[in-house]
């Protein structure tokens, strides 16, 4: 899986292609983490190029959303269709700000 | 070698001057502590000395001595099974016959007499890197063999803890219940349970832990003990679920979660009241021959948010209609294609055996998925609960 980085003012715009799945969560997770610590608030994660999203790869969208807290966010963007059901069947839709396309989840 | 600050090199030879003499051309090895040398002269001695000294590196033999001669070291080297320890030999000038001898005795390299020692050194450290790199490699499988036995015990935890002698209720004569875990190689996460409450209603429960390995399978026991313990105490569904995530989250270090689906079927009636956490929706297989999914409303998974509320839903099991509970280690399954086995394929199953007693049903079930994947890894454990309702 890919994770690139850029960033537009003060969101970090990360853009996820391939699949997440317990194979790499551990090294996504350190990836955001340490942009977290190194001060990181805002975050939007365009998933235009995710194909499929495991519960491992759920549980550290989780992991960064508890250890964001008040402070900061994770906004979604352009997630396909089996990843979007991924999502809704388990719930994360309802702790996560979704969007239809990344300059709405940027504005936000 | 990482660990060790010097390589300890045992040199065999019957010639008086060669201790001298060695000791002599690698003084400032030796002084820097970077080389250390044991000394035998004879094949009979240098087996003395390996068993002296146990972290013998490498040897340095001639092959001329009395008592035991190098080429007769080197069989019994072979015996002691040490593939990390290596023998350099030292052969008379021409001597090729016994130098492909020794070679083909399992020596590492040879070096000829006078011994040139600026290339002895060189042929000792080409020697060392060979050394290194097997134990590495030794290392790495002994990790690998120590994770292989870790997973299996995550597996044989999650095993015992399911309920497996059918029929469950022999007593009970006004339903029919089965069920099926076949867990993948390397999978610790899916459970199922069923228990009656009082007399007249019956706990099912089928559920997901996110995450593999003995942490899920440890996070799958505590989710379900909770689980049942919550549903003993005769809660509704959504009350049951709402509780025990507020009981997970205060427990929950590593932000594991679960997917949970919990039905309580009340079999005088037939009323089946019910709460969905985050797993895939089940299936009732109506008299009529419809499968009706009973659409998911999204709430959260357990033990990811404390105060998520749940809400419920009831619908009622006509006598001889089914309910199938699933995990997505069936719709996921995967055959070499990367194609999934779905839930139309699924449904499409279950519309033909709808009227299947539970057993036959899950088995029908687990061989087309098991057909679908084919010779592929199982990727996901594949879990299945059906229960058929037969009247009061």
């Amino acid at each position: 899986m890919n994770c690139e980085v850029k960033t537009i003012v003060d969101v970090t715009v990360l853009s996820l292609s391939g699949r997440l799945d317990a194979s790499n969560s551990k090294e996504f997770e350190d990836q955001v983490v340490k942009l977290i610590d190194s001060g990181q608030k805002a975050f939007v994660a365009n998933l235009t190029g995710l194909d499929y999203i495991s519960s491992a790869g759920l549980r550290v969208f989780l992991l960064l959303i508890k250890k964001l807290g008040d402070k900061g966010y994770i906004h979604l963007c352009c997630l396909q269709e089996q990843v979007k059901e991924v999502f809704d069947i388990s719930g994360f839709t309802s702790i996560f700000q979704i969007f239809d396309d990344e300059d709405s989840a940027v504005e936000a | 070698m990482e660990s060790d600050p010097f390589i300890r090199i045992l040199a065999v030879d019957d010639e008086p001057d060669m201790e001298e003499l060695i000791r002599q051309q690698f003084r400032r090895k030796i002084r820097k502590q970077e080389m250390e040398f044991v000394f035998a002269q004879n094949g009979v001695e240098a087996l003395l000395r390996l068993s002296e000294y146990e972290d013998i590196d490498l040897i340095l033999s001639d092959i001329n001595m009395p008592e035991m001669d190098g080429l007769t070291l080197l069989n019994e080297l072979s015996e002691l099974k040490r593939p990390s320890l290596k023998t350099i030999m030292v052969s008379a000038y021409g001597d090729m016959d016994n130098i492909r001898t020794a070679m083909n005795r399992g020596a590492f390299d040879f070096v000829m007499k006078p011994i040139n020692f600026e290339d002895l050194e060189i042929t000792i450290n080409k020697t060392l890197e060979q050394i290194v790199q097997i134990r590495n490699a030794r290392k790495e499988h002994d990790q690998l063999a120590s994770i292989q036995y870790d997973l299996n015990v995550a597996r044989e935890i999650q095993t015992a803890i399911l309920p497996k002698d059918f029929p469950a209720f022999p007593d009970k004569s006004e339903f029919d219940l089965y069920a099926a875990m076949n867990a993948a190689k390397s999978v610790g996460g899916d459970f199922y349970d069923f228990f009656m409450i009082d007399d007249d209603k019956l706990g099912l429960a089928i559920a997901d832990v996110s995450g593999k390995g003995i942490p899920a399978a440890l996070f799958m026991a505590v989710s379900r003990t909770m689980l049942k313990a919550n549903a003993l105490g005769d809660l509704t569904p959504n009350e049951c679920l709402q509780r025990t995530n507020d009981n997970l989250c205060l427990e929950n270090v590593n932000t594991m979660f679960v997917t949970v689906f919990y039905a309580i079927l009340n079999i005088r009636t037939g009323e089946l009241s019910f709460a969905n956490a985050g797993h895939n929706a089940p299936y009732i297989l109506r008299n009529s021959g419809e499968v009706q999914q009973m659409k998911s409303k999204g709430e959260l998974v357990l033990g990811a948010m404390e105060g998520t509320n749940y809400s419920l839903s009831v619908e009622t099991l006509n006598p001889g209609e089914s309910f199938y509970l699933y995990t997505d280690g069936v719709s996921e399954a995967m055959n070499r294609d990367f194609d999934l086995y779905g839930e139309d394929r699924l449904e499409k199953l279950l519309k033909t055996s709808y009227a299947d007693p539970p057993r036959d049903l899950i088995m029908k079930v687990v061989k087309d998925v098991n057909d679908f994947v084919d010779d592929a890894e199982q990727s996901d454990d594949i879990t299945a609960l059906a229960v058929k309702y037969l009247g009061a």
